[in-house]
C-alpha cells in the first residue's frame, strides 16, 4: 500500500506526537506529502469565517509544534487551520478535497462514565472516511 | 486559515424556517384581512418571488453573511448597510417573539391553559426565549441532522394535511362565499398584504448561509427558486383548506395563533383528528422552536457580520471566553424579544401588532436588497453575476431588472400604509431604527470613522482585534 498523502488531524494532545512522527516514517518511503490540519469549531451564533483570535493562537501553536517535530525528523508537514461547525466532516471533507490516501490520527486513552470511550469524532471518521484510517493510542 | 462547509441542505434550513411561518402567518394575516386571507397571501407570495429572486442574484454575486445588509453596504455604502442590517435586526428580533409566542397555543392541546390563558401563554413565550438564550449562550450543539429531518417532517406533515383536507373539506362554493361575504375594507386587505410577509421570512436565511455552502453561487438560487415553488404551493394549500375548514371569524378569533391545529380540530372524520393533533400539537411546537432558535442564532451572526465591518459597536460582538458565543448580542436581543412579548399579557391585539413590526423591519431590508441590487448593475455592472436577472429594461446602457423595480415600489406603498394606519409599529419600529441610527452616528464618531465608508486599512476586526 502506497502512502504518497497522509493527513494528520490533530487536537494538542500527546498522542498526535507520536502520529505526526509515524506518519513521516511511512511517508518517507514514497516521499509522500503530509497534511496536518486543526480544526476550530465555530458555535452556530457566530459565522463560519468569525475569526476568534485565542482559538486561531491556540491551533497555530499546535501546528507549530508539528512543524517542528517534522523538521527533527528532517522531513516537511504542510499544516492549516480550518473552521468548521463540526470536526468529524471537516476531516472528512479535507481528506476528500485533498484525495488522501489515508488519515491517520493519535488517539489519547479516554474514559466516560467509567468506560472506554473514542469520543464522536473518531467513530464519525471510521465511518465515513473515503480512504484507510489509522487510530494510534497513546 | 480556510472555512470548512458542513450544511449542503440549504433548501431545508431555508425550508424549516419558512415552514415554520405557515404555522402563525395563516392566523395573523387572517386577523385584518379577513376573508382575503388566501387573496393577500397570493400577492404577498407575488412580492416574495420579486425579493427571493433578487436575493439570488445577490447571494450568487456576493456569497457573504449579511443578506440585504451585505446587499446594501456593496450596493451603496456603510450607512445603507447598517441602516439595512438594523432593520433586519428588527424582523429577526421580532420573529423570536412570534415563533415564542405561538408555542404555547399549539401546546395548548396538552394543557389547555397554554392556550386560553394570555398570562400563562406569554409567560411560557417568555421562558422559551430564555430557556433558548441560556443554550445559546453555553453553545449547546445543534445537529443538523435534527434540523433537517424537523424540515422534512414538517413539509410531509404539511402536504399530507393539504391533501386531506383537500379530499375532505374542499368545497368552491364555501369557499367563494366564505371570501366573498367576508371581503375586507382595502385599507385592511393592503395591511393584509405587509402582515402576509411574515409568511415568507426564510429567504434571509437562505441567504445568511451561502457563506457555508459550497459553490453558493450555484446552489442559492437554486434552493431559493425549488423554496419559491414549495412555499407558494403550500400555502396556497392551507389557506384553502382553512377556509374550508374554518370561516374567517374562527380563523381570527379562536385560532389565529394556532391555525394549523385549528384544520386539524375540524376535520371531519374523528379518528384524523384524534392522529393529527396531538402530532400537530408537537410538530408545530418542535417547529417553533426551531425557527425561535434559528432566529436567536440569525440576529447573533448578523451583529457579528456587521461588527467585523466596523458597522456597530465591538460589544455586539464580543466573545465569550469560556463558551466562545457572542453571549453579548445573545442576551441582549433576547432580552428585547422578552420586552416585545410583555403587551401578551394584557393586549388583545398584540400578535397583530408584532406582525406589522415585523412587516416594518423586513420590508424595509427587502427595499434596500431590491435598491442595492439595482444599484449594482448601474454602479459595477462588470461585477460577475452567476444569477443574473431576466426581464430588463434599459436605461442609460444600463439593465435594470424589472421585477425589483416592480418589487421595490410596491414595498415601499406597503411599508408607508403599514407606518401610517399601524400606531404600535410605527412607534416602536420608527424609534428601533432611530435608535439605532443614533448609536451608528455615536460609534462612528467615536472611533473616528466616516458615516459613509471604512477605510480599507480599518475594514475588518482582525483576530488581534476580536474582544474577549
Amino acid at each position: 500500500m502506497e502512502f504518497q498523502k497522509i493527513l494528520v488531524p490533530v487536537v494538542g494532545s500527546e498522542a498526535d506526537v507520536e502520529a505526526i512522527r509515524l506518519a513521516i516514517r511511512l511517508a518517507k518511503k514514497e516521499k509522500g506529502k503530509i497534511w496536518s490540519v486543526y480544526v476550530v469549531t465555530i458555535k452556530r451564533a457566530l459565522p463560519l469565517d468569525a475569526e476568534i483570535g485565542p482559538e486561531i493562537d491556540k491551533a497555530e501553536s499546535i501546528l507549530d509544534h508539528m512543524e517542528i517535530l517534522a523538521e527533527e525528523e528532517d522531513y516537511e508537514v504542510e499544516t492549516d487551520v480550518l473552521q468548521a461547525r463540526d470536526v468529524g466532516p471537516a476531516i472528512i471533507d479535507e481528506a476528500v478535497e485533498r484525495e488522501v490516501d489515508i488519515i491517520l490520527m493519535g488517539v489519547k486513552y479516554k474514559r466516560r462514565f467509567g468506560q472506554f470511550s473514542l469520543g464522536s469524532v473518531v467513530p464519525y471518521v471510521l465511518k465515513n472516511s473515503p480512504c484507510p484510517v489509522i487510530l494510534y493510542q497513546h | 486559515m480556510r472555512r470548512v462547509l458542513g450544511i449542503p441542505a440549504v433548501f431545508s434550513a431555508g425550508y424549516g424556517n419558512v415552514g415554520s411561518s405557515i404555522y402563525y402567518a395563516l392566523g395573523i394575516v387572517a386577523l385584518v384581512a379577513m376573508g382575503a386571507t388566501p387573496v393577500a397571501l397570493g400577492i404577498a407570495g407575488v412580492l416574495f418571488i420579486f425579493t427571493a429572486l433578487t436575493y439570488a442574484e445577490g447571494t450568487a454575486a456576493l456569497p457573504e453573511a449579511g443578506g440585504s445588509a451585505s446587499f446594501a453596504r456593496h450596493g451603496f455604502n456603510d450607512l445603507a448597510g447598517f441602516i439595512a442590517g438594523w432593520a433586519l435586526m428588527l424582523s429577526y428580533i421580532v420573529t423570536i417573539s412570534i415563533s415564542a409566542f405561538t408555542i404555547p397555543p399549539y401546546l395548548g392541546f396538552f394543557w389547555e391553559p397554554f392556550k386560553d390563558s394570555a398570562i400563562i401563554g406569554t409567560l411560557a413565550s417568555m421562558a422559551i426565549v430564555f430557556f433558548l438564550m441560556t443554550l445559546n449562550v453555553i453553545g449547546i450543539k445543534e445537529t443538523s441532522f435534527v434540523n433537517i429531518s424537523a424540515a422534512v417532517l414538517d413539509l410531509a406533515t404539511q402536504i399530507s394535511l393539504v391533501v386531506i383536507g383537500f379530499i375532505l373539506l374542499f368545497n368552491p362554493t364555501v369557499i367563494i362565499r366564505r371570501i366573498v361575504d367576508n371581503w375586507p375594507a382595502p385599507e385592511n386587505l393592503i395591511i393584509g398584504i405587509a402582515l402576509a410577509a411574515i409568511a415568507y421570512t426564510g429567504i434571509e436565511t437562505m441567504s445568511q448561509m451561502a457563506e457555508e455552502t459550497k459553490q453558493p453561487q450555484k446552489r442559492v438560487p437554486r434552493a431559493l427558486v425549488m423554496m419559491i415553488v414549495a412555499v407558494l404551493v403550500i400555502f396556497a394549500g392551507i389557506s384553502l383548506v382553512s377556509l374550508s375548514a374554518m370561516t374567517p371569524q374562527e380563523l381570527a378569533s379562536d385560532w389565529s395563533r394556532d391555525p394549523v391545529a385549528g384544520i386539524a380540530a375540524n376535520l371531519p372524520l374523528v379518528l384524523l383528528q384524534d392522529v393529527l393533533k396531538p402530532l400537530i400539537a408537537i410538530l408545530a411546537g418542535t417547529i417553533l422552536l426551531i425557527a425561535t432558535n434559528a432566529g436567536l442564532i440569525g440576529i447573533s451572526r448578523l451583529a457579528f457580520s456587521l461588527g467585523n465591518h466596523r458597522l456597530v459597536p465591538p460589544a455586539l460582538s464580543r466573545i465569550h471566553p469560556r463558551f466562545k458565543t457572542p453571549y453579548i448580542s445573545i442576551i441582549l436581543f433576547s432580552v428585547i424579544a422578552i420586552l416585545i412579548l410583555l403587551p401578551g399579557f394584557f393586549e388583545a391585539d398584540v400578535f397583530k401588532n408584532m406582525g406589522a413590526l415585523y412587516a416594518v423591519g423586513s420590508l424595509l431590508a427587502f427595499m434596500f436588497a431590491h435598491a442595492s441590487i439595482i444599484s449594482l448593475r448601474i454602479r459595477r455592472p462588470e461585477l460577475p453575476r452567476p444569477f443574473k436577472l431576466g426581464g430588463n429594461i434599459k436605461i442609460k446602457g444600463r439593465e435594470l431588472p424589472i421585477s425589483a423595480l416592480l418589487g421595490i415600489c410596491a414595498l415601499a406603498l406597503i411599508w408607508i400604509i403599514i407606518l401610517i394606519t399601524q400606531p404600535y409599529s410605527r412607534w416602536v419600529g420608527l424609534g428601533w431604527m432611530v435608535l439605532g441610527i443614533i448609536i451608528y452616528y455615536i460609534y462612528r464618531k467615536r472611533e473616528n470613522l466616516p458615516l459613509t465608508h471604512t477605510p480599507k486599512d480599518q475594514e475588518k476586526n482582525k483576530k488581534s482585534d476580536t474582544p474577549l
